[in-house]
C-alpha cells in the first residue's frame, strides 16, 4: 500500500477567519499531526491562485490525500471536485470542511475555545482523509429510446415532444384511438376551443409555423419519423433496469388493417349490431364496427369483439372497397428496449352511483359534467344540444352539483381541482348557446386558482348563470310534474331551497384510472395514499419518481387542466432526454458494498432500502446473501444501520472513517463546557449548521458536528462508541421526518435514538445526554438553541465518567 | 363578535367542544350545508340549523349556544350525520353540546321534568291514567312498576343524579 501523504489547505477568507483562529497556532498544530506531509494557506483555495497551488501539489505528488478547509464549503466543494478530476485526482480523496460557519462565526466571542475546536476539526478531517480509498467511476448503458404508457393530451404531447428530440418513442394507448380524456371533454377552459389542441409536429413543415397550433387530428403525429403509435394495447411486462429496459406490450386487433381503411363509412351502413355507444354518454346507438367521433386518430374503424358477430355476418368484409376489414387478426405481443419510461396514464371520473342520494343510477336526467360535455360537442350524440336524456327534450333548467364524490371523506377527501373551471365552462357555453336556459351552480367554495380563470368566474355571474352556496342532501324526482327537485340550503341568505330542474350535472370527483396499481407493482414506483402516482418530489422534481429513468407526467400524479398537463409533459420530455441524451448513465460507485463473509439469509436491508438496490441472490444451495445494484443504490446508507450483524459498509463512508473522525472531533475540548458530539446528516442538517453559522448565530464551541450521509446510517452501537469515546452529549441532527431526504433515514434513525436511550438507561447514563433534533436548511436558529439547551442539559447532568474510557 | 363581554374559560370554545365526548370531529365542517337541508327541523323552524350552531361553536360564541333553545331541538334523527361530506359526526357534536350545557345549569325544564321521572319511577314519560285505561283496550297487561333501584345505582354511580341537582339548584 502506497504511503498516505495528507496536504492540508487552509482558507483564511482574506483574514477574514484569522480575526477570530489564531492561525499560526492551527498551522502549527496540523503541521506536527503523522500523515500530513504539507500545509499550505492562502485567501481561498478553491479558484484562483489557492486552486492553483492544491493542484500543482497533487500534479506534482507531493500528497495523495486533501484536506481543504474553505469558507464556503458547499459552493467550493462543487468547484475543487471538478477542478481535481480534471487533474486526474479521484474526488473521492479530498475531505472540505467549513471552519467559517461551523467555527469561527458561530464562536466569534470565544476565539481561543474556538481555535481549539478548529484544531479538534482539522484533525478529524486529517484522519478521515487517511483512510479514504478511491471510488470508480462506473458506466451503465442507456438507450435513447423511451416508452409513453397513455395517448391522452400528455402522452402525446411528451411522446412528440421526445420524438423531435431524436429519441425513438413507443407510444402506448390502451383504448382504440388517441386523445384520452382531453378528447371526450370536447371543450378547454380557457380558451373555450378545442381540447385536443397540440403543438404543431416538426414533420408538419410545409403549413405549419411555430406560431401555429394544431390538434391532434391534422397533427400528422403518425408522420413524425420517430414516433410509433400502438392503439388498442397495454404494456403486459417490463424487465431490466433503468437505462436499459425490455418491455412487452400486448397489441389487441383492431379487425380492420390500418393502412387499407379509407373510412368510407360503408362499413357502419351494413353492420346490423347497435349497441349504446358508452363513449357518447349512451345517448345514442353505435355498430359494432365503430370510431368514437368523426374527426379520430387513428383514422380507422375498429371492431368491437364483445358485440361483433364475426363470420356468422361478414357484411362490412363484403362492402369494404379497399378489403381492410381483416375478421382473422390475432392478438400479438411486441417487445422493444427502452431506456426510459414515461408514464402518463391520465385520471378519470368517480362513478358518482355511490352517493345514493343524487340517484345517479336511477333518474336519466341526472348526469355528470362529461356526460354533459359530449351533449356540447358537435360532434357529440346530439350535435351540440342539451337534452333531458328521459324524453329527449331540451332542458331548460339546468342545476350543476360540484363535489360528487369530491372533497368528501366517504369517498375521495381531496379537491379534485378542475370542476370548478369545467363546470363554469359548460354553465356559459349552454348561456351562450341557449340564452333563456335557466342555469344555476350550487357549490361549497368556488377554486378559480390560475391565469384568466377569476375572470371566468366574473363572466359567469356577468351571463346571469346563478350561484347557490350549499352542497345539496338530495336529488328528488317528481313524477306528475317530470322534473327534479334539488334540495340545499343557500348559506348566504340562509334558505333553505328546493330547485326545479329538468337536467342536473354532477362534477364527480377525478380519480385514478383502473389499473394504475397493476402498472405501478410492474414498473416498480410507488403510489401516494389517494392512488396516484407518486412523484419525487412535489416542489422540485414532480415529473420524477424515485426510480430514475421512470418519469411521469399529467394527471398521472393528480387531475389537472390542459395547460398544467402541457407544462408537465414538456417536463417529463426534458428530464427523459436529459436521463438519456448521453447513451450511458455515468456515476462514482458511492454505493454500499456487502461483506458477504457476515451476510446471510436475513431481509432487514432489501426490505429497508427505498430504492429497491437490494437483492437476495444464492449463495449456495441453503443461504442467501443480500447484492446491492450500484446502479440504483443512492448511497445513503440505511441498509448500513440496519444490518443487524454489520456486513454492509458504504464505501465512501467506512466505519473506520467514522470511528476515526469521531475520535479525533472529541480528543481536544479547549472549552469549560462538556464535548457534544452533533452527527448531523448531509442533506437538512449538516446545511442548518451552516446556515446558524451563514447568520451568526452563537453556540458554545464544545459542540462538535460530524457529518454522515444519512442519519439512516447510524447505528445503536455508534451512539454508545460517542460516549465512549469522549462526548458527554450526543445530538443526531436529521431532516424532518417527512422530509428526509433518503425518505426512510430520518424516521428510522429516530427508532434507533429511542432505542439506546433504553440502552443508556440499563448502563445508568442518563438517556437525555442523547437527543434526536429534525429541522431544514433555514432553521439555523432551532440549531443554535438545540446546541445551547444540550450544552445546559448535560452540564446539569455533570460529568459522565465511563469505566474503561480515556 | 362579543367576544369581551363573555366570561373567560381556559379553552376557547371550539376547543372544548372538541375536547368532549361526541365533539371531535367539530372542526372537520367546512359550511357546506348538507347538513342544514337534511335537517327535517330546520325545514319547520328557523330557530335550529346545524350548520349555524356547528359555525357558532367555531366561532366560540360559548354563551350564545349554551344558553340558546337551538341545541335542544335536534331530534336526532342522524340524517346529517349520514350525509356529511366531511364525517362531522353532527347529532354527536351536538350532544356534547348538550352536555356542557347541562354542567352549566342550562337545561330546558322538559328535559329536567324527563331527567326526574328517570330518577324516580324509571321512565322518561309518567304513567298516565289514560295510557293505563287504554292498555287492555288493545290486549296489553298493566304496566309493572320499572326497577328503579337497579337504575339508580347506575345513575348515581355515572353521576346523573347529582346533574339533575345541580340544575335544581340553579334554577
Amino acid at each position: 500500500m502506497e504511503k498516505v501523504e495528507v496536504g492540508v489547505f487552509l482558507s483564511d477568507c482574506g483574514n477574514q477567519l484569522s480575526k477570530t483562529l489564531d492561525f499560526e497556532a492551527l498551522l502549527k498544530h496540523v503541521k506536527q499531526v503523522p500523515g500530513v506531509a504539507l500545509v499550505a494557506r492562502a485567501s481561498e483555495f478553491w479558484r484562483g491562485e489557492g486552486l492553483k497551488t492544491l493542484l500543482e501539489a497533487i500534479q506534482g505528488k507531493k500528497v495523495n490525500r486533501v484536506v481543504v478547509a474553505e469558507g464556503l464549503p458547499k459552493l467550493s466543494e462543487v468547484n475543487i471536485v471538478e477542478e481535481v478530476e480534471k487533474a486526474g485526482f479521484n474526488p473521492y480523496l479530498v475531505e472540505v470542511i467549513d471552519l467559517k460557519d461551523h467555527c469561527a462565526w458561530p464562536h466569534r466571542n470565544t476565539p481561543k475555545e474556538a481555535t481549539e475546536k478548529a484544531k479538534a476539526m482539522l484533525l478529524a478531517a486529517i484522519e478521515r482523509a487517511k483512510l479514504f480509498e478511491p471510488l470508480e467511476k462506473l458506466e451503465f448503458p442507456a438507450l435513447k429510446s423511451v416508452l409513453v404508457i397513455g395517448g391522452g393530451i400528455a402522452g402525446m404531447q411528451v411522446a412528440e415532444d421526445l420524438a423531435d428530440l431524436g429519441f425513438k418513442v413507443h407510444l402506448v394507448e390502451k383504448t382504440p384511438f388517441l386523445g384520452g380524456l382531453a378528447a371526450r371533454a370536447g371543450r378547454f377552459f380557457p380558451t373555450d376551443d378545442c381540447a385536443i389542441c397540440i403543438q404543431s409536429p416538426a414533420s408538419d413543415v410545409k403549413t405549419i409555423t411555430h406560431t401555429s397550433r394544431k390538434c391532434v387530428y391534422r397533427s400528422g403525429l403518425s408522420e413524425i419519423p420517430n414516433l410509433n403509435i400502438l392503439t388498442n394495447a397495454k404494456v403486459v411486462k417490463v424487465e431490466g433496469v433503468p437505462g436499459n429496459y425490455k418491455v412487452t406490450v400486448e397489441k389487441k386487433p383492431r379487425y380492420v388493417n390500418e393502412q387499407k381503411c379509407i373510412r368510407c363509412d360503408l362499413c357502419t351502413t351494413v353492420c346490423p349490431v347497435g349497441v349504446p355507444d358508452e363513449y357518447n354518454a349512451k345517448l345514442k346507438k353505435r355498430k359494432a364496427i365503430y370510431i368514437n367521433v368523426p374527426p379520430v386518430h387513428p383514422p380507422v374503424y375498429v371492431i368491437d369483439e364483445s358485440v361483433c358477430k364475426f363470420h356468422d355476418c361478414g357484411k362490412c368484409v363484403e362492402i369494404c372497397p379497399t378489403k381492410a376489414v381483416e375478421l382473422d387478426q390475432k392478438s400479438k405481443q411486441v417487445t422493444f428496449n427502452v431506456g426510459g419510461i414515461v408514464v402518463a396514464t391520465g385520471f378519470q371520473e368517480y362513478d358518482p352511483s355511490v352517493v345514493k342520494e343524487y340517484h345517479y343510477d336511477e333518474y336519466p336526467d341526472v348526469i355528470t359534467n362529461l356526460e354533459l360535455a359530449r351533449m356540447i360537442d358537435g360532434f357529440g350524440p346530439t350535435n351540440g344540444m342539451v337534452i333531458r336524456p328521459s324524453n329527449r327534450k331540451p332542458a331548460k333548467r339546468v342545476v350543476m352539483v360540484q363535489c360528487v364524490g369530491s372533497r368528501d371523506r366517504r369517498w375521495n377527501p381531496w379537491c379534485s381541482s378542475i370542476c370548478c373551471m369545467i363546470s363554469l365552462k359548460h354553465a356559459m357555453l349552454i348561456k351562450s348557446a341557449y340564452p333563456d336556459t335557466d342555469v344555476t351552480i350550487c357549490y361549497i367554495d368556488i377554486r378559480t386558482t390560475g391565469r384568466e380563470h377569476e375572470y371566468y368566474y366574473e363572466k359567469a355571474r356577468d351571463m346571469g348563470i346563478k350561484f347557490v352556496k350549499g352542497r345539496p342532501t338530495e336529488i328528488g324526482h317528481d313524477p306528475e310534474a317530470d322534473l327534479l327537485i334539488v334540495d340545499v340550503e343557500d348559506a348566504v341568505s340562509q334558505r333553505l331551497l328546493e330547485l326545479e330542474a329538468d337536467l342536473v350535472v354532477l362534477a364527480p370527483a377525478m380519480v385514478p384510472p383502473e389499473g394504475t396499481k397493476e402498472l405501478a407493482e410492474m414498473l416498480s414506483i410507488e403510489l401516494e395514499e389517494d392512488g396516484f402516482f407518486k412523484e419525487y418530489n412535489a416542489k422540485l422534481r414532480p415529473t420524477e419518481t424515485k426510480l430514475r429513468g421512470v418519469f411521469l407526467c399529467g394527471g398521472a400524479t393528480f387531475p389537472k387542466d390542459a395547460p398544467t398537463t402541457s407544462l408537465h409533459a414538456h417536463s417529463a420530455a426534458v428530464k427523459a432526454a436529459k436521463f438519456l441524451s448521453k447513451g450511458k448513465i455515468v456515476k462514482y460507485q458511492r454505493t454500499a458494498v456487502i461483506n458477504e463473509d457476515y451476510c446471510g439469509d436475513c431481509e432487514f436491508c432489501p426490505v429497508t432500502c427505498p430504492y429497491n438496490a437490494i437483492n437476495l441472490v444464492q449463495k449456495d444451495e441453503e443461504h442467501f446473501v443480500a447484492q446491492v445494484s450500484d446502479l440504483l443504490c443512492e448511497g445513503c446508507g440505511v441498509c448500513v444501520g440496519t444490518c443487524p450483524v454489520n456486513a454492509i459498509e458504504l464505501r465512501h463512508s467506512r466505519p473506520n472513517q467514522m470511528a476515526a473522525q469521531m475520535k479525533a472531533l472529541m480528543s481536544i475540548n479547549g472549552t469549560s463546557k462538556p464535548l457534544i458530539l452533533a452527527m448531523c446528516c448531509s442533506e437538512c442538517g449538516h446545511t442548518a449548521v451552516d446556515s446558524s453559522g451563514m447568520a451568526m448565530m452563537q453556540y458554545p464551541a464544545n459542540v462538535r458536528v460530524m457529518k454522515v450521509p444519512c442519519t439512516g446510517i447510524l447505528q445503536v452501537h455508534q451512539f454508545l462508541e460517542a460516549f465512549k469515546a469522549g462526548a458527554q452529549g450526543v445530538m443526531v441532527v436529521g431532516c424532518k421526518s417527512d422530509g428526509c431526504h433518503y425518505e426512510v433515514g430520518s424516521p428510522t434513525a429516530k427508532k434507533r435514538v429511542d432505542l439506546a436511550k433504553m440502552l443508556l438507561k440499563e448502563y445508568g447514563i442518563a438517556p437525555e445526554r442523547l437527543e434526536m433534533f429534525n429541522m431544514v436548511f433555514i432553521e439555523g436558529d432551532k440549531f443554535a438553541e438545540a446546541a445551547r439547551m444540550m450544552t445546559e442539559r448535560v452540564e446539569k447532568l455533570g460529568l459522565l465518567r465511563l469505566t474503561g474510557a480515556s | 363578535m362579543a367576544h369581551g363581554k363573555e366570561e373567560k374559560h381556559a379553552l376557547p370554545f371550539s376547543k372544548e367542544v372538541k375536547e368532549q365526548l361526541g365533539g371531535e370531529t367539530i372542526t372537520l365542517c367546512y359550511q357546506c350545508g348538507t347538513c342544514a337541508s337534511s335537517c327535517p327541523v330546520a325545514k319547520i323552524t328557523p330557530k335550529f340549523n346545524p350548520r349555524e350552531v356547528i359555525k357558532l361553536s367555531l366561532w366560540d360564541e360559548r354563551q350564545g349556544i349554551l344558553s340558546g333553545d337551538a341545541i335542544w331541538l335536534c331530534c336526532s334523527c342522524y340524517n346529517c350525520q349520514e350525509r356529511c361530506p366531511q364525517k362531522v359526526e353532527i347529532a354527536d357534536v351536538i350532544y356534547a353540546l348538550r352536555n356542557i350545557a347541562i354542567k352549566e345549569g342550562n337545561v330546558p325544564k322538559i328535559y329536567s321534568e324527563f331527567a326526574n321521572g328517570l330518577i324516580n319511577e324509571g321512565r322518561i314519560v309518567p304513567l298516565s291514567k289514560f295510557v293505563e285505561k287504554k292498555r287492555p283496550d288493545y290486549g296489553l297487561p298493566p304496566l309493572e312498576p320499572a326497577g328503579v333501584e337497579a337504575l339508580r345505582k347506575i345513575l348515581s354511580a355515572t353521576g346523573f343524579d347529582k346533574l339533575q341537582q345541580k340544575k335544581e339548584e340553579a334554577s
